[in-house]
């Protein structure tokens, strides 16, 4: 038995630019129960915080909520790992929040059937995720989208800046076609895909 | 008003996002004794007190804000400016690189100051008013921490165009009421 491994920062994300969480990787536990606690310090003072939060983010996390996060200022996070024969560090990381802000994906895609005089379309709309406040302007999210038809490997991607719909013109008759959406703020990282929506268009001459 | 904070705002998009990528370039090179630990407190532009979060920024003033965008921007005239100088002598393979963003980052900077002076005309007196920044117009005399101080101002300047940009974006979307699918 001896005492833990380092621990390891693994990932911080803030979703909308208002909470943020981070994650970590225990390192060997020495074969003792070990327990782990992340401290975080901002750059303009010099007073050490726990986290406040180890639950809402489940196992290995730390959920810093709206009182806890500041943005525009370099938090100095580190994890340490303790166990009855002594305690372990991770490396320091620093975190500024702005840079860390990946949004949950967008929702209620939805793709249906229409026809105009040049017959039918794919009409893709979609809905900002719920937790972006982008109506005051604090995040501005642009989208992308990519359709193919279900036997074809190549995706096509489109960027549609700020607009929740999108038009794909003169389907193939018959076809099934996927379509999934992801979100990123201005300046921030890309969503995950959204899962994927299937529409089949009807044959049509 | 509407269209006009939406341009400035492309250009506060494009500014922000320069810094950025002029950023990553000059960290593909970290002077031998590596970035020297500045905290970004120390920025010169860090004593002007800003909302640090969204329950404080939307409670701003709209003239507020605008001063102190103004006074963000400002305040970086002169550093853009010693940057430009410094670049075409930094010790970093990418310097011409460096010189030509840095120039991009003067031009878009100069574009946005004057966008936000026909806003200022636009939004009324009160949002004149400038706090001043004191900028020490000295960027080391050894090789090494030249590029370092380069570097140090390069991220202080990449989270004050973050700021400008908000803050922008958060003007925008008052003025947007009219069109609510802008926001
Ligand atoms: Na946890
Ligand atoms: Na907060
Ligand atoms: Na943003």
């Amino acid at each position: 038995i001896t005492p833990p491994g380092k621990p390891k920062i693994t990932s911080c994300r803030s979703p909308e630019k208002e909470t943020f969480t981070c994650w970590w990787e225990p390192g060997y536990d020495g074969g003792l129960p070990t327990t782990y606690a992340l401290y975080y310090r901002l750059e303009t003072s010099e007073t050490v915080y726990e986290c406040s939060d180890y639950h809402t983010a489940g196992p290995n996390s730390c959920y810093f909520n709206k009182n806890d996060t500041s943005i525009w200022v370099n938090y100095n996070i580190t994890v340490v790992a303790t166990n009855r024969r002594g305690t372990n560090y991770s490396d320091p990381v620093d975190v500024d929040v702005v840079y860390i802000v990946q949004p949950h994906t967008p929702e209620n895609v939805t793709v249906l059937v229409k026809a105009d005089e040049q017959g039918p379309y794919l009409r893709v709309s979609w809905e900002k995720p719920r937790n972006a406040d982008t109506s005051s302007g604090w995040i501005t999210l642009v989208y992308q989208l990519r359709v193919k038809l279900k036997n074809q490997d190549e995706w096509e991607e489109h960027d549609v800046g700020q607009q929740k719909t999108f038009n794909v013109f003169s389907p193939h008759s018959g076809g099934t076609y996927m379509v999934q959406v992801r979100c990123k703020p201005d300046h921030g990282l890309w969503s995950e895909w959204s899962t994927t929506s299937y529409i089949q268009v009807p044959d049509y001459i | 008003l509407g269209d006009l904070l939406e341009r400035v705002s492309q250009v506060s998009d494009k500014l922000h996002s320069l810094s950025t990528s002029l950023t990553n370039d000059l960290n593909t090179h970290i002077p031998p004794m590596g970035k020297i630990i500045m905290r970004p407190s120390m920025c010169h532009t860090s004593s002007l007190q800003t909302p640090n979060d969204k329950e404080q920024a939307l409670k701003v003033p709209e003239s507020e804000l605008l001063s102190l965008i103004r006074s963000l921007l400002v305040a970086w005239s002169d550093p853009l400016a010693m940057l430009l100088k410094e670049a075409p002598s930094l010790v970093h393979p990418d310097k011409s690189l460096i010189y030509s963003k840095t120039k991009e980052l003067q031009d878009h900077s100069n574009t946005l100051g004057d966008g936000l002076d026909r806003l200022v005309h636009k939004m009324g007196p009160t949002s004149q008013l400038i706090s001043s920044l004191p900028f020490t117009n000295d960027i080391g005399n050894d090789k090494n921490m030249r590029l370092s101080n380069f570097h140090f101002l390069l991220s202080c300047f990449r989270r004050d165009s973050h700021k400008i940009d908000s803050f922008l974006k958060v003007l925008r979307c008052r003025a947007a009421k009219l069109r609510p699918e802008m926001c």
